[in-house]
């Protein structure tokens, strides 16, 4: 059996707000190998953007630890951010500006310049059927068309880990497909590991070699996804979840 | 070049935000001619206005004449000869028609003529022990009525009275200079005695205490426009926190601060495209003063011969009030409470500093008050070099408040900021 690296180690990290009853995440421990497909799934509520915020250097977690390509977040933020790409949940673009003036922006913000980063963003454009659509103002797209961008602005520094926050929300099914895709070839041919929330499940089951439910802060289960369902003797990962996290509604 | 990137993405954002320009540009030029214009009535009835004066001469003789004359000289009256009766002049002045009315009844430079000449003549007399030339001259004094609008203060009444009553005894020594010489003529003739001449023995020098004598009045012009370009410039953190707030709102923060070091490079280009927006906005102001107000007949800007100290005032007062917009869009959680809270915090810092209603006119408790306004600040170092000429070295303290100013709030949106992500 050979040896593969991990990327992200999560050592039992967890976040207390100030006023909050309970903790948003509880002594949380998991690891991500490198060429991972990592799915953490979560009813709402059940700490998911707080991990990936501190999994993004943006929160200082209470407690615990976070190493990603073997550095400590808390101690070394720079050398862990430099392998990470993150794809919020929000169209993160600015919507009078055209595609290619926003992906130029943010690829100098990566710290790319010159004929390198530009024909990174024609090719980008080209593999997810934007080019010709590229300097039209973000805010004359469409749904589907916004969220291929925000996808191509985490991957212009070819980042080791991507971090994908409900990454096909509100999308048509064909740009949920060309994104899907694209992210199965960047692992495939890359290796690229990707972390991912989503509240499509099946979606997740297809997409995901691994998956995490948390809830109430605390890892529920984990595992390869084929293991986990038969693991809990359920036909899908949709029952699994049902199954862990109830079908009470999780409303605030 | 990620800093360069970041101010290119601002100046494209800002470029094609097509109300955000018109809130930058246009709204602050439209204040400032508007105010002027409703303001410069106030400023000139403060600063150059004529007095309004009512003279009805009774007299026609030297004394009117004498009067007229030494009053037009002041250049602060605006006189207006008419024959009417005491009644009719009292009325004019009361319906607010002139602010000073002057009656000079008749025969009255005669009396005096003659009274000076009785003074002279007893005095004369007096010297020779020639009794029989003694002339017994009428003390009573000769009536010179003033009617003063009711609106006018006790010390401005004061002030013309005391002016008159130096014009008038100028006057009566004129005439008994004259009475003298002839009386000593007369009574000296081998002498042949030179005449007396009425010199003034002391002259008063009047100099503005500014280091090259300038003498510019401030005027609506004057104090509008550097007022209301401070005041624009602070509007200016209202579309800049809105800015930062839409980043954070629409997730491009986080993805910004997930990349190595870059947030620094973005929000520092955003100050500094937000403080050359403000120094253009300054400029627009500077040249609307000196070109356009005095196509409208209001008086031109003078911007006094420090070029470099304006800009470095207009620099530390733009940075101030970037740094105010950052702290403005760090601390507040919608773009409706950093409007909002952006807007009413200039409004009340405008007020007190001395944007609205200058801090002269004011009363003391606010007067003092007006020195924690950062608006005040510029506005001070605005006044001293247009109006003082003052230099660099004049303005440093107000210099280094708004810089002082701009690093507190720089310090308190990165405190802020830290204490939110460890909260």
């Amino acid at each position: 059996m050979s040896y593969i690296p991990l990327l992200v180690d999560i050592k039992n990290i967890s976040k207390s707000y100030k006023d909050a009853p309970y903790p948003a995440v509880d002594h949380l421990s998991f690891s991500l190998s490198k060429g991972d497909i990592f799915g953490l799934l979560g009813p709402n509520g059940a700490g998911k953007t707080t991990l990936i915020s501190m999994l993004c250097g943006l929160f200082k977690p209470s407690a615990g630890e976070i190493y990603i390509n073997g550095f400590n977040m808390q101690s070394h933020p720079n050398q862990c951010k430099q392998v990470i790409g993150v794809v919020p949940q929000e169209i993160a673009l600015y919507p009078k500006l055209t595609a290619w003036e926003n992906l130029l922006f943010l690829g100098h913000m990566y710290g790319l310049s010159g004929d390198a980063l530009r024909d990174k963003i024609k090719l980008n454009l080209q593999i997810l059927g934007l080019e010709a659509n590229m300097h039209q103002k973000i805010q004359s797209y469409s749904g589907g068309m916004k969220r291929r961008v925000n996808l191509i602005a985490g991957l212009l520094h070819d980042p080791q880990l991507l971090i994908l926050d409900e990454p096909t929300v509100g999308v048509d099914i064909q740009s949920k497909q060309a994104i899907i895709d694209h992210l199965k070839k960047l692992n495939r041919e890359r290796g690229m590991t990707i972390l991912y929330t989503s509240h499509h499940l099946d979606e997740a089951e297809d997409f995901c070699t691994h998956i995490a439910i948390i809830d109430t802060g605390k890892l529920i289960t984990q595992g390869a996804t084929r293991e986990l369902i038969s693991q809990y003797n359920c036909k899908s990962i949709e029952e699994v979840y049902l199954k862990i996290t109830g079908q009470k509604f999780r409303d605030k | 070049m990620k800093l360069l990137y970041s101010i290119y993405k601002e100046y494209k954002v800002l470029i094609r935000d097509r109300a955000g320009l018109a809130i930058t540009f246009i709204m602050p030029t439209i204040l400032v001619l508007i105010i002027t214009l409703i303001q410069d009535t106030t400023f000139r009835s403060v600063n150059e206005n004529a007095i309004t004066l009512l003279l009805v001469d009774r007299d026609h003789d030297s004394l009117s004449v004498q009067m007229e004359r030494a009053l037009n000289t002041t250049r602060f009256f605006e006189i207006t000869k008419k024959n009417l009766s005491n009644e009719e002049a009292r009325e004019q002045v009361a319906a607010g028609k002139y602010i000073i009315g002057i009656i000079v009844p008749e025969h009255t430079s005669e009396q005096l003529r003659k009274r000076s000449g009785d003074k002279v003549a007893t005095l004369m007399a007096s010297i020779s022990g020639d009794s029989t030339q003694a002339v017994t001259t009428d003390t009573s004094k000769l009536p010179l009525q003033l009617y003063f609008d009711p609106i006018t203060k006790k010390t401005f009444q004061s002030i013309i009275s005391n002016s008159l009553e130096r014009i008038l005894s100028q006057l009566e020594m004129q005439n008994m200079v004259t009475a003298l010489n002839a009386n000593m003529k007369e009574s000296f003739p081998l002498a042949n005695p030179k005449p007396l001449e009425m010199q003034p023995l002391v002259s008063i020098r009047e100099e503005y205490a500014s280091p090259h004598n300038s003498s510019i009045i401030p005027n609506s012009v004057q104090h509008n426009v550097p007022a209301w370009s401070m005041f624009a410039m602070f509007f200016i953190c209202i579309p800049l926190a809105g800015n930062i707030i839409r980043e954070r709102e629409d997730g491009s923060a986080f993805r910004l601060l997930t990349m190595p070091g870059s947030y620094m490079y973005v929000i520092l280009g955003k100050m500094l495209t937000y403080v050359i927006v403000s120094l253009l906005q300054f400029t627009l102001m500077m040249a609307m003063g000196i070109y356009i107000l005095p196509m409208l007949g209001l008086p031109q800007l003078n911007v006094g011969d420090h070029v470099f100290s304006l800009f470095v005032v207009a620099l530390a007062s733009g940075l101030a009030a970037t740094g105010f917009g950052l702290l403005v869009g760090t601390v507040s959680t919608s773009h409706d409470q950093a409007s909002l809270f952006g807007a009413v915090f200039v409004i009340m810092l405008a007020a007190i500093g001395g944007v609205w209603v200058p801090t002269f006119v004011m009363p003391e408790v606010m007067r003092k008050l007006s020195g924690i306004s950062p608006l005040n600040w510029g506005l001070e170092a605005f006044y001293g070099i247009f109006l003082r000429n003052a230099g660099l070295k004049a303005v440093l303290p107000q210099v280094l408040k708004l810089f002082g100013f701009f690093l507190a709030c720089l310090a308190g949106a990165f405190y802020y900021q830290k204490y939110r992500r460890l909260k």
